[in-house]
């Protein structure tokens, strides 16, 4: 009975991953379906993102979910729990996570760093409780931030065009079967719907700072946060060593042409 | 014989280094600069309650102007657009840039909870800039890298960009300005930039 009812359920979590795979196949093709319409409009103005008026749209939606249910609820979560115990969610969560990172050092051929993050997932799951505490930070192993998106840009896949998913966010052409393949490996996919809704919860709170910085600081928040979005996976799928060579290039291009003298 | 070599390669390494000496000792190199900044962010944070936001501006007001070249980068973050904006339109964004740029620092560096800058290398770039790597490390927490991009203006050094964990400040600004100028035009900017200094004020 027992083996049944997690057959049927196993069963049921693979039918829900399916509909993932099919909700980001489909957005692929609307997105390509767009694509002439909107490169005709020519509104473009960053290359990396030729869709912007169709993302923007997306963005405002977004942004209103988040603050009619998403905001509530997690602020909710925030309020009601005591803080040791939303750490202890949060590494929980993160510790299962870890079983992505070691296979994506593996498949990056990082083995040092997998063997390290191995021993991480090892001595945070058994020492640690199931992941609730994060032993292995006092140990000196820090968290490695490693998943398929990043995996895909080491093997030589290009980036793409920046897209913004509907309740999912910020992503790339790229990120997309980066996240259907996290989605899949990730072992709190199958757990089922009252731990992933905790999952949900967890993210949402962690994000909570850094959404209220962009609040603060942006002056177009849906630029700062492609931008910066873009920016920061780059850093991360070249470990932080690319950033100011080409970084800079490209600044002193745009240093020689604008120092030259505009006034009329 | 060979110890003659030996002292003459020493003289010679002696006579290189203290003439390049002599060349920063004149001004400011580009590593003082950026530690000097980074030492008056640190001793604001400290008294950062006492101070308050007013307080704060004003002893990082002097610390940025110092530091920075704000001009030069008010006009690279509006890139082509800039042609289009007049003489006194360029004043006002040079203006309500700089406000902008040390209200924000007033704001987000408020307290201090033992973060200390330590410094990495010193890297030429191939146009005569220099790029100066640090991080900030912050107790209980992953470090944060810093790269300072500065370039030579006048006898001195003045920072153009901060790059942090990868994420370029010019660039994305950049993004921003050009973005709105392009779609909600000059004067929509300006309000734009007020309306965030007067929120930093607030808060």
């Amino acid at each position: 009975m027992v083996i049944r009812s997690s057959q049927t359920e196993s069963r049921k979590n693979m039918l829900q991953l399916g509909h993932r795979l099919m909700l980001a196949a489909s957005i692929v093709t609307l997105l390509s379906g767009c694509a002439t319409t909107e490169l005709a409009g020519n509104n473009a103005v960053n290359p990396d993102d030729p869709y912007e008026s169709f993302n923007r749209t997306i963005f405002g939606f977004n942004n209103s979910v988040d603050s009619y249910v998403a905001k509530p609820v997690s602020d909710a979560y925030r309020w009601i729990t005591p803080d040791f115990m939303q750490t202890g969610v949060y590494n929980f969560f993160n510790n299962l996570k870890n079983v992505n990172v070691v296979l994506n050092d593996v498949l990056q051929a990082k083995f040092e760093q997998g063997a390290q993050d191995t021993g991480r997932l090892a001595l945070n799951t058994t020492l640690g409780l199931g992941g609730l505490f994060d032993v292995a930070k006092s140990v000196g192993w820090h968290q490695n931030d490693e998943d398929f998106e990043q995996t895909l840009a080491v093997w030589g896949v290009p980036q793409g065009s920046y897209l913004v998913l509907p309740l999912l966010g910020p992503s790339t052409a790229r990120g997309i079967p980066g996240s259907v393949f996290d989605t899949a490996a990730n072992p709190a996919t199958y757990i089922g719907m009252p731990v992933q809704l905790l999952s949900f919860l967890n993210a949402r709170a962690n994000a909570e700072g850094a959404l209220k910085f962009i609040d603060e600081a942006a002056l177009d928040p849906y630029v700062f946060t492609r931008e910066s979005f873009l920016q920061w996976r780059n850093n991360l799928a070249t470990d932080g060593k690319m950033d100011s060579s080409t970084n800079l290039l490209d600044l002193e291009d745009e240093l020689e042409t604008s120092t030259k003298p505009t006034k009329k | 014989m060979l110890t003659n070599i030996k002292l003459i390669v020493i003289l010679v390494g002696y006579l290189l280094t203290s003439s390049a000496f002599a060349q920063t000792d004149s001004s400011a190199s580009a590593k003082q600069i950026v530690e000097k900044f980074q030492s008056d962010l640190i001793a604001v944070m400290k008294e950062g309650k006492q101070l308050g936001y007013a307080g704060r501006y004003t002893k990082l007001q002097e610390a940025v102007i110092n530091s920075h070249d704000l001009s030069k980068i008010a006009r690279i973050v509006v890139g082509k657009e800039g042609e289009k904006l007049s003489e006194e339109q360029q004043q006002k964004l040079d203006e309500v840039f700089s406000k902008l740029s040390i209200a924000s620092y007033a704001h987000n560096f408020k307290d201090y909870s033992g973060e200390s800058f330590v410094f990495d290398s010193e890297e030429q770039t191939t146009r005569g800039g220099v790029v100066i790597h640090s991080h900030l490390v912050i107790p209980d927490d992953k470090p944060v890298k810093f790269d300072y991009m500065l370039k030579e203006k006048g006898n001195s050094w003045r920072i153009i960009n901060i790059i942090a964990n990868g994420v370029s400040d010019l660039a994305l600004k950049r993004s921003e300005y050009t973005t709105i100028l392009q779609r909600e035009g000059f004067d929509a900017l300006i309000a734009k930039i007020n309306e965030k200094i007067d929120t930093y004020s607030k808060q």
